[in-house]
């Protein structure tokens, strides 16, 4: 089919546009470095990965083998014992609705509990699911303040309790310390109890730390939502959702329409995204990931060390590639894509953010501040 | 006459701005007022256009609450808000929600949803900021 001139000029000058700002992109948490070429091919498919990816389905044209290695991959990095269920979702969003709705399916009477600091999805989630809920204060790190939180618990001991554990806070990185959670539903001999992980960024990260911090099922999660095109990197956004399957069967529901069981929240799925996330896992390798991210802490320290230099107050959890600084000027803000909250912005360092993209952005502040 | 509250940064003008804006939108107000707590200023105002009131001052970047969730001072301390919650368990009130708006300078706002709002009302009477 021949393209008319102005649909060309359009496309070309959206795909120019969406280049430029590619290149200032230093705020958000997305991996821009992907190569997925040999996979362009199964564009030309419609790829459909409707259902559960461990059930059998009748419409054929899906990646559901694909989808489910990747899952297994995750499982192993997330330290389940193998009795985890999960799938590929359309963003940590979904993975993170996914968690909350499985915990208020099993506990219906139960609160949801989260800090201060979690993503502002998480209150929409809330209000759609009707589930009641608290927030807890946040210590000044970004963590969950532990010790509201176990004053809070300890009013509603009568009730389940579900906590949200951020492994890794959208501003600042922070990691909630799931063990120290459990242990205060322990010490208040609180029984029905759930823990949702949001590792929507970290949990492609502290896999490869050592020493581990402990954030995965071993640590006490029940389900844990990551995305898949922030660390990982993809053209189009991504996740995974992992749950311990003893809870998913008590809410397995039947769709005899497409011949299968199916647990997942949306009907028809993505089946080109579990491609790039394989593909990537497979071309990487956990070496290779190892690898991008202790490239990405040497970037982060080098923009920490260029940033004091300059006077300002930057720093970073030791196992984040979020980079806190002050909240510079709005056009900063716009001219580099930088998520910003009250007093403080943050960059953050992903595998395409090199020491040389650093100092662009460090000359722009010291221009602005008349040092440059 | 409904109300609205709008947590705002507190700064001079910052009620002529939002009496602009509502006014842009053809909204009239029936009466404002503003109260500074800290570096924080809670303006509550009546309208006529309730839904078109708030969808302009959320569209322009204001947190704006509707009258069904109380905004309550609390000191800025750990289980302050749980003393919120047991004040709620021990009158059989249920919670909807209750969440941190602004901490700053030793003093917490949060907003809290329950069940039966007038109930709660006069439960949170000594902590409530706008009655």
């Amino acid at each position: 089919m021949r393209m008319d001139a102005a649909v060309q000029a359009r496309l070309d000058s959206l795909y120019h546009r969406l280049e430029r700002l590619s290149a200032q992109f230093l705020g958000y948490p997305c991996n821009l470095a992907f190569d997925y070429t040999p996979l362009h091919r199964f564009l030309e498919l419609c790829l459909n990965n409707v259902g559960d990816p461990f059930v059998a389905s009748n419409f054929g044209i899906n990646t559901h083998e694909i989808e489910r290695e990747v899952i297994q991959f995750f499982a192993r990095l997330t330290r389940a014992d193998g009795d985890v269920w999960g799938y590929v979702t359309h963003g940590g969003t979904e993975g993170n609705m996914y968690g909350l709705y499985l915990a208020r399916e099993l506990y219906r009477e139960g609160i949801v509990y989260y800090s201060q600091d979690t993503h502002y999805s998480v209150t929409k989630i809330l209000k759609l699911i009707n589930t009641p809920h608290i927030m807890i204060r946040s210590q000044d790190d970004g963590q969950i303040d532990y010790e509201d939180l176990r004053e809070t618990l300890r009013i509603k001991r009568d009730v389940p309790a579900i906590v949200l554990a951020n492994i890794g806070t959208t501003m600042k990185g922070a990691v909630d310390d799931v063990g120290r959670i459990r242990d205060l539903f322990k010490a208040l001999a609180l029984e029905d109890t759930y823990v949702h992980g949001d590792a929507a960024l970290a949990g492609m990260i502290l896999p490869f730390v050592e020493p581990a911090q402990p954030f995965g099922f071993d640590a006490g999660l029940d389900s844990l939502s990551i995305s898949g095109h922030k660390f990982i990197g993809s053209p189009i956004p991504c996740g995974v959702v992992l749950a311990k399957k003893q809870h998913v069967d008590r809410i397995a529901r039947a769709v005899e329409y497409v011949g299968t069981l199916d647990t997942t929240l949306s009907g028809s799925r993505n089946g080109l995204t579990p491609l790039f996330l394989w593909y990537a896992i497979t071309q990487r390798g956990t070496a290779g990931f190892k690898a991008m991210v202790a490239e990405c802490f040497r970037v982060a320290d080098y923009a920490i060390q260029r940033l004091k230099a300059e006077g300002l107050q930057a720093w970073r959890h030791a196992h984040s590639i979020t980079v806190v600084l002050p909240r510079p000027s709005q056009a900063l803000l716009e001219r580099w894509q930088l998520a910003a909250q009250h007093d403080i912005a943050h960059l953050v360092i992903m595998p395409h953010v090199t020491c040389e993209r650093i100092d662009r952005f460090v000359e722009d502040l010291k221009r602005e501040a008349g040092r440059g | 006459m409904k109300e609205i509250c709008v947590v705002v940064k507190n700064h001079p003008g910052v009620l002529a701005e939002i009496a602009e804006l509502l006014a842009r939108h053809g909204v009239n107000i029936e009466q404002i007022a503003a109260e500074g707590i800290g570096k924080t200023g809670i303006i509550q105002v009546q309208v006529d256009r309730y839904d078109t009131a708030l969808s302009a001052l959320r569209d322009a970047g204001y947190r704006a609450m509707t009258e069904d969730c109380l905004l309550i001072r609390l000191p800025d301390q750990p289980g302050a808000l749980a003393g919120i919650a047991k004040r709620f368990k021990d009158a059989q009130i249920n919670i909807r929600s209750i969440h941190i708006v602004e901490r700053k300078e030793g003093v917490s706002i949060a907003a809290v949803s329950t069940d039966r709002t007038d109930h709660a009302m006069r439960l949170l009477k000594d902590v409530l900021i706008r009655a």
